[in-house]
């Protein structure tokens, strides 16, 4: 529909509007005032209206003029038209030929009215409501009463769209355009429907073929431009000097009020923070917290009482269950203030630290470790125990063949006894202390040696078969004696064959009990560690001349049978506290107080130096594999150490909770024990594999408690039994315990 | 109350009549005993034991039939019989030393050995009649091997001790013997402490078993010259024993050897004098035939080293005790012969093993170095019917039955105790 045609349809609209006016419209404005004034001028109204009919029918002409004319008054925007330019083929917006004429000039024609901007209210009082051009009255029109204005309003269809116009104080239709404009407004767009707010960009100055290539000035350049400016100078040098007197300090830190307060908050890189935590979740409600919960949530009245009893903190729950028929029978919760508060607590107090939760079974954490049921054999239980009345039992030791033992105490006895029956099957008592009792470990002869005070006694047991009693005459006491040689020590065949004893070595008297004795696997050489007592070496450095440095000696390694001893170290450094053969290499371990130190006796030099990190050491033993070591120590450790890898352990233990005191591996079982000042005995498989990538397997069977402390003194010895799993344990409760197996 | 129907039957003297019972299933067998004793209206009540499918009843009915899974209407066959009572001490006869074996087969007479190297007989008044210096080392062993010899009332008793040989000594209990004792031969074989002796029922072969592996097997004919070259370290004991009373050497009939560690039992199957038992150190229980000398049968019970063989008396079932506190049983019945059928579990080492040879029942009496004796009864493996203490924390080494007379000897020396196990056994011995 184009404008020029809407233009048309308004004139006839106006037109069957006036027509269809037959009741002017009531402002509600001016009913207002009409009723405000009513009680005075009831009847002056009356007249007037009649008077405002008459003269209504009189300006029917110039109100029609009017009409049309406010019509386009009201068109505050010119009427568009879009058309196709010739010239630039562009749509362009053709405006209506405005005439030049006197009517042309909204301003002055509009109004039939001619009263000026003056308040209408001034003429309320007067049947008229101003003066036309020509100075005439206009007459008020004639206004209905509430009730034709009502029916007016329902008659009409077009009454809902039109105005009170104030300068002719009756209502007027509004025009389509008009109309437009307030549905445009209403929806808040432009009131202007041909306004386009997307229109095309024209681009003047811009784009191709419209570039400015000529100067928009054709003035010659200034020569400021060019030159440096002198005022600027001077503010320069100015600064400069101020510079220079310490006037103006460069570079001084931003302050806090000076540096900008605002933060791109958005544009920050996410922290390294963790978020604030969200507050911690209430628990959803239950039945138990319903109004209406199920019956068998309420307590009885025994658990009423129960919980009335309890203190506050002592509830499982801090309310009790209740039932209302209706929700409206609840009353107001008593606790809320209270819970209220303490949530608050909570939420207040309650330490905001994200736990870092990690999901890990800890039985994936401990290693992989084969059930000790599965590595039976291994000793169980005491079958049975030897006493040695009164005293501590500081040795013991197991026959080769696994059927005897013999053990010696601080008050000098030794008995020898079955390992399965324990009957005490002879004695032999001696002057003081036994030092040390070992076996010797060849199977053709059979005898043991004691170390008491400085000597060295080699005894037989009884009963040997007379093969093997011979052999052992003929190992201990060989018919034509060897030379004897140059060495401090003296070898003795006793004659008091009746107490067994057939050879004694006696070493040096400074040197003291013998501690150690450890033999060779061969059975030919032992070697034995003095306690070399301190006292005794400064009495041999005050009283006597320093003797040769071969009777200071605290290893001696003995040659059985070429009867000779002999001291492989003229020095060394530290306390020797133990010696050990290699089973299978001409080697011989060292221990000092921290150190073990492996030296090899064909090339007489020291091969290396392990450090078990031991204060000190009580006890150490070789697997009899050769390549595996244990080291235990009085600071309660025990280090694994394996030759081959390096001179740190490969395993340090820590089981006992007091010093250790001896260890043994089993002969051909893959066992070892401990045993320690806590009166216990620690059993632990212990397989080393032949392969030199798989880690020897260490697990802890048993631990065996029977002994009793005494006086700070546990389980001395271990001894394994030869071809059985048993253990043999002395302690210092003067017991000495057979351990076996069970299934 | 639910119920079961049952049937009771015995085989003793107090015979119920054949009759359906209908027995609560919460009933034990003291109630049931109860039954049996108010339904035969007994004058002095005598306590019974139920056997229930040939396993002696411990638990309620209910809890043994939920066991067994024996439905509610199925009609239970409870064989009862007397209950054995706890056994009572009679007597004790002290020793100076260790008793290392004890035997009752002298009837009336009980026959120790001690760690002192003496063989003693006592008679039941707790005298000692005699007392046989037969050893000069711990004497290991001791069994009764003939006698007696109705001339001279005198027995031959064979002793193996730690000094590597046995010995036969000929004992005579009559009162004006010139020689109460006399030593026939020594046996010379081992290189190791024997660990026991024993003879056959006919009392002509005797086993030895030592810690060197071997068993010796030998008869009891005394010869009149030494088998063997008398050796330069036997001089002395030659001496001493003097001139020609001096017991001969003799050398084994057959070695039997097939045990790689010590051998610490060899004994006689029953009633033969050809086939034989023996166990070891090495887990292992041998089956020998002695005429042939090889082993016809090893069992390997890993890891058990065996202190103590034993026949029970019907020669089916062989018990052995290990140090790993059980004793095993194995069935000789089957002609291959398996595993065990059973251990019986025991809180301290078994050190020695006897089956009451009067019985019928299928009991076996342990000794234990927590000096506990436990009769323990092969139908009911679970737990011991009778214990009793005989001395407190002192091993005991060896035990032997007759009749209603336990002899038991160790630590402590040889305490007799008696078990009455009631008129069965006597019944059964008599018959």
């Amino acid at each position: 529909m184009s404008d020029d045609e809407g233009g048309g349809d308004d004139d006839q609209d106006a037109d069957t509007d006036h027509e269809a006016e037959d009741f002017p419209g009531i402002d509600t404005g001016s009913d207002s005032e009409v009723g405000s004034e009513e009680s005075e001028e009831d009847e002056e109204d009356e007249v007037s209206e009649e008077e405002e009919e008459d003269e209504s029918e009189e300006d029917e002409d110039p109100s029609e003029e009017g009409d049309s004319g406010s019509d386009s008054a009201i068109h505050i925007f010119p009427r568009v038209k879009s058309t196709i330019s010739n010239i630039t083929g562009r749509p362009k917006r053709v405006y209506p030929e405005i005439e030049p004429d006197y009517e042309s000039d909204s301003s002055i024609e509009d109004d039939p009215n001619r009263i000026g901007n003056i308040p209408l209210h001034w003429y309320d009082d007067l049947p008229h409501i101003g003066y036309d051009i020509n100075g005439k009255r206009i007459l008020r029109p004639a206004k209905g009463d509430e009730l034709d204005k009502f029916l007016e309003t329902m008659e009409d269809p077009a009454s809902w769209t039109s105005a009170f116009d104030k300068n002719t104080q009756m209502n007027k239709p509004l025009t389509a355009e008009e109309l437009e404009i307030i549905h445009r407004l209403q929806l808040g767009e432009n009131p202007d429907a041909a306004y386009d707010p997307y229109e095309p960009t024209v681009e003047w100055f811009t784009g191709k073929g419209k570039e400015e290539i000529m100067p928009l000035s054709a003035a010659p350049e200034p020569k400021r431009r060019w030159l440096p400016s002198k005022w600027e100078k001077q503010k320069i040098m100015k600064i400069v000097r101020a510079i220079r007197q310490g006037r103006i300090v460069g570079s001084k830190p931003k302050t806090a009020q000076n540096t900008p307060q605002f933060y791109a908050i958005w544009n920050e890189p996410a922290s390294n923070q963790p978020p604030p935590l969200p507050a911690p979740k209430l628990p959803p409600p239950t039945h138990a917290e319903s109004y209406n919960p199920p019956e068998e949530y309420l307590p009885t009245e025994a658990e009423r009482k129960e919980w009335e009893n309890a203190e506050p903190e002592d509830r499982e729950r801090d309310f009790i269950p209740q039932k209302y028929a209706a929700l409206r029978l609840v009353p107001g919760y008593e606790q809320f203030i209270k819970d209220r508060f303490s949530r608050q607590l909570d939420l207040y107090l309650a330490p905001r630290v994200q736990r870092k939760k990690l999901n890990i079974d800890p039985n994936s954490l401990l290693p992989k470790l084969p059930s000790p049921s599965s590595l039976r054999p291994f000793p169980t239980y005491q079958s049975l125990k030897v006493i040695h009345p009164g005293s501590r039992v500081r040795c013991v030791s197991v026959s080769p063949d696994g059927a005897w033992v013999v053990s010696g105490d601080e008050t000098g006895v030794v008995y020898l006894w079955e390992v399965i029956v324990g009957r005490e099957v002879k004695r032999w008592v001696l002057d003081s202390k036994i030092g040390a009792i070992e076996w010797c470990p060849r199977t053709d002869v059979s005898y043991f040696v004691v170390s008491v005070e400085d000597k060295l006694l080699f005894i037989v047991p009884p009963n040997l078969p007379s093969a093997i009693l011979s052999s052992t005459q003929n190992a201990l006491t060989p018919a034509p004696l060897p030379p004897p040689t140059t060495s401090p020590i003296k070898w003795a065949s006793t004659s008091r064959v009746e107490d067994d004893i057939m050879l004694t070595i006696t070493l040096p008297a400074i040197s003291g009990l013998s501690k150690q004795i450890t033999w060779h696997r061969r059975g030919d050489y032992l070697a034995s560690v003095c306690a070399y007592l301190l006292l005794s070496l400064v009495l041999c450095l005050v009283y006597r001349p320093p003797s040769p440095a071969s009777n200071e000696s605290q290893v001696w390694i003995h040659q059985v049978s070429r009867r000779h001893s002999q001291a492989p170290f003229k020095k060394i450094k530290g306390t020797i506290q133990l010696v050990l053969f290699h089973p299978i290499k001409p080697h011989f371990f060292v221990a000092t107080q921290q150190y073990v130190r492996l030296y090899d006796l064909m090339q007489q030099k020291l091969i290396k130096t392990l450090m078990p990190g031991i204060k000190w050491i009580s006890s150490m033993d070789i697997h009899p594999s050769g390549d595996h070591v244990i080291v235990g120590g009085y600071d309660r450790k025990l280090c694994w150490f394996d030759l081959e890898l390096s001179e740190k352990p490969y395993k340090i233990l820590r089981y006992h909770s007091r010093a250790i005191r001896s260890l043994h591996f089993h002969p051909t079982y893959p066992l070892f024990a401990s045993s320690s000042d806590d009166g216990s005995i620690q059993v632990f498989h212990s397989r080393v594999y032949n392969d030199l990538t798989t880690d020897p397997l260490i697990v802890p069977l048993k631990i065996l408690r029977g002994h009793d402390v005494n006086d700070g003194l546990g389980v001395l010895q271990v001894k394994w039994a030869n071809k059985q799993p048993w253990l043999v344990s002395a302690g210092a409760d003067g017991k000495v315990v057979v351990w076996c197996s069970s299934s | 109350m639910a119920t079961h129907p049952v049937v009771f039957t015995t085989k003793t003297r107090y015979v119920l009549p054949s009759q359906k019972f209908m027995i609560p299933v919460e009933w034990r067998r003291y109630q049931l005993s109860q039954l049996i004793n108010k339904a035969l209206s007994l004058a002095d009540p005598i306590p019974f034991d139920f056997l229930v499918h040939g396993e002696i009843l411990r638990t309620s009915l209910a809890q043994w039939t939920a066991e067994k899974g024996v439905g509610e209407e199925e009609t239970l066959e409870i064989e009862y019989f007397e209950s054995v009572l706890p056994p009572q001490r009679l007597s004790s006869l002290p020793h100076e030393d260790w008793v290392s074996s004890v035997s009752c087969s002298i009837s009336q007479h009980f026959l120790t050995a001690s760690y002192d190297g003496h063989v003693r007989l006592f008679d039941h008044s707790q005298n000692c009649i005699r007392d046989v210096p037969a050893h000069l080392a711990p004497v290991t062993s001791v069994a009764l091997v003939s006698g007696p010899n109705t001339n001279d009332q005198s027995y031959i008793v064979a002793s193996a001790s730690h000094d590597l040989t046995a010995r036969l000594t000929k004992i005579s209990l009559a009162d004006d013997a010139a020689r109460p004792s006399q030593p026939l031969a020594t046996l010379h074989l081992h290189t190791s402490p024997l660990t026991s002796i024993t003879a056959d029922s006919t009392g002509s072969t005797l086993l030895t078993a030592s810690w060197d592996g071997n068993i010796g097997v030998w008869d009891t004919t005394i010869p009149t010259e030494d088998d063997l070259v008398p050796e330069s370290g036997d001089r002395k004991k030659r001496r001493k024993t003097g001139g020609n009373d001096r017991p001969k050497n003799k050398a084994p009939a057959t070695v039997l050897k097939s045990h790689t560690a010590r051998v610490s039992k060899a004994l006689f199957a029953l009633n033969s004098g050809r086939y034989a038992h023996s166990c070891g150190f090495d887990s292992t229980v041998r089956h020998w035939d002695v005429e042939v000398g090889v082993c016809t049968n090893t069992i390997t019970v890993p890891e058990r080293p065996m202190l103590d063989l034993s026949l029970t008396n019907d020669g089916n079932m062989l018990l052995a005790a290990s140090t790993d506190r059980t004793v095993s049983i194995f069935d000789l019945r089957g002609s291959e012969l398996s595993s065990t059928i059973g251990t019986l579990m025991h809180p301290a080492t078994p050190s020695c093993l006897v089956c009451p040879h009067t019985s019928t029942a299928p009991q076996v009496m342990v000794g234990s170095y927590d000096g506990v004796a436990r009769l323990w009864d092969l139908r009911s493996m679970r737990s011991a019917i009778a214990s009793f203490r005989v001395w407190d924390g002192m091993k005991i080494l060896d035990v032997d039955w007759a009749g209603d007379m336990l002899c038991v000897g160790g630590e402590g020396g040889v305490d007799i105790w008696r078990i009455s196990q009631g008129e069965r056994i006597s019944a059964t011995a008599q018959t």
